[in-house]
């Protein structure tokens, strides 16, 4: 044993050696490389959840943001039928009101020519009768009482289908 | 075009100075000198590599006598401190260059370790299996830096003048192979009894649970498998005592295996230093370098390989081959 050098102070201070050299290690390399690996792991992992759930997050507004442009789309078509169909109705209305009102017009129209008509009958037909009483009396110089004379003028504008008194 | 013309012929005039130092080595040396006849000068002899065992104290602190290994095994440690003080004094999450370094040493020998011990065990193993790794590792490449064993008090013995290097590799000396061989043993046998529990550690070794079988089978009346098993009982003890002792033969195999590749290198070394002290030893240097490295990871690995089998108890190994 002596030849190969085995000696037991020599042995303890090589396990002194070794233990101290294991306390070193795991004091300045063991302990803050495997934290900062370990803390590195978590945070990549941390950092990959974030992303993913960011990338979710993205995806779901975009969905949010096509649903609401579709909705508005809509929407907007709803109203422009809507609008149309209101202009439509407006035009119909217009057009209904116009004729309406043309027609009240063109018979109001009527109404006054028919007035006017038969105001200008009436007073011609007093024109005329005084003037044929007026001519009856120069021609016969002989007055006749005037209302019997109207009377038998009227009866004579009566056959005549001009004058006609409706 | 002159470049390379340039620097092809300095790679020519490196080899001829090369071929030279080889062939002068050569020629200076034992064999060359022997076989032309020449006498060499003793001052530029080569002296003969001087192979001592146990190490050389080199002073005493109290009665204890401090040698040249146990100073080599300092500086290893001193080393191994201040390259990874300085590494991992300031951690930061984008590691520097030196962080790095200490990173990726650390990560390869955990991911190493992960992948023989599994997820579960890896933290109980790795910072003994990395320091018993980092421990030989050291010790054996800074031994091939020429301070060691070159520098050091001329002692005139029997055998001629020697130098009593202050530095000797520190892998050399039995003392440190047998106490990291020592300390891997206590772990393994630890591992063994805490993780399993002492009562089934030992049963893995002697199985007196098939024992207790045969007796069981003695109760019930069935004479013959109690024989048979009784039989088989001591054989399993048997052969559970020599499972001990194949255990503890392990101290001496780690011892060995360890003293005996490093000293070899160290005489090798320095037998191609004595026969051509230029160039040929270099290829030896490079082999060297190698053992080491490849000494450390034997010794770290099979602490590790022994540690998982002592965790990982026989039974379940049993009784799967049943």
């Amino acid at each position: 044993m002596e030849s190969i050098g085995i000696n037991w102070q020599l042995l303890v201070a090589f396990l002194v050696n070794f233990l101290v050299l294991f306390g070193l290690l795991t004091a300045i390399l063991y302990k803050p490389v495997l934290k900062m690996l370990d803390e590195r792991q978590a945070k990549i992992k941390e950092s990959l959840e974030q992303a993913e759930k960011i990338k979710e997050q993205t995806s779901r507004s975009e969905e949010q943001i096509k649903a609401a442009v579709e909705a508005a789309r809509k929407e907007g078509q709803v109203i422009i039928a809507q609008a149309s169909q209101i202009a439509e109705k407006i035009k119909e209305e217009a057009k209904d009101g116009a004729h309406k009102e043309a027609d009240v017009i063109i018979n109001k129209a009527r109404a006054e020519i028919k007035l006017e008509r038969d105001k200008s009958i009436a007073e011609l037909r007093s024109e005329f009768s005084n003037l044929t009483v007026l001519a009856a009396e120069k021609v016969i110089k002989e007055s006749l009482d005037a209302p019997k004379h109207r009377k038998l003028i009227n009866e004579v504008l009566d056959q005549s289908s001009t004058f006609k008194q409706n | 075009m002159s470049k390379l013309g340039c620097s092809s012929r300095l790679m020519v005039i490196l080899g001829i100075i090369v071929l030279a130092l080889f062939l002068t080595s050569f020629v200076m040396g034992p064999l060359g000198s022997k076989f032309f006849n020449i006498q060499v000068p003793k001052n530029l002899q080569v002296s003969k590599p001087f192979v001592q065992l146990p190490s050389e104290p080199i002073f005493h602190i109290g009665g204890f006598n401090i040698t040249n290994t146990v100073i080599a095994s300092w500086v290893t440690i001193l080393v191994l401190f201040l390259l990874f003080f300085s590494a991992t004094r300031k951690m930061k999450i984008i590691p520097g260059r030196m962080q790095s370094f200490a990173e990726v040493v650390v990560e390869g020998i955990y991911n190493t370790i992960e992948g023989v011990a599994g997820e579960k065990h890896v933290r109980t193993f790795f910072p003994l299996i990395t320091t018993i790794f980092l421990y030989v590792v050291t010790n054996a490449l800074l031994a091939l830096i020429p301070l060691w064993g070159t520098w050091g008090p001329i002692a005139h013995s029997a055998e001629g003048t020697v130098i009593i290097p202050f530095l000797r590799a520190a892998n050399t000396d039995i003392n440190l192979t047998l106490s990291i061989a020592i300390i891997s043993f206590c772990f393994i046998e630890y591992l063994g009894f805490s993780r399993i529990g002492p009562l089934k550690y030992l049963d893995s070794f002697f199985q007196f649970s098939e024992l207790g079988k045969a007796f069981g089978k003695l109760f019930k009346g069935d004479g013959k498998s109690f024989i048979s098993g009784l039989a088989f009982g001591f054989i399993n003890i048997y052969v559970g005592l020599l499972e001990i002792l194949s255990h503890f033969i392990r101290i001496v195999s780690f011892t060995f295996r360890l003293f005996g590749n490093m000293t070899a290198g160290e005489i090798l070394l320095g037998v191609m230093t004595f026969l051509v002290a230029f160039i040929a030893p270099v290829p030896f240097y490079g082999l060297e370098t190698l053992v080491g490295f490849l000494q450390a990871m034997i010794f770290a690995g099979l602490t590790l390989v022994f540690g998982v089998m002592a965790v990982t108890s026989h039974h379940e190994e049993g009784a799967e081959q049943h």
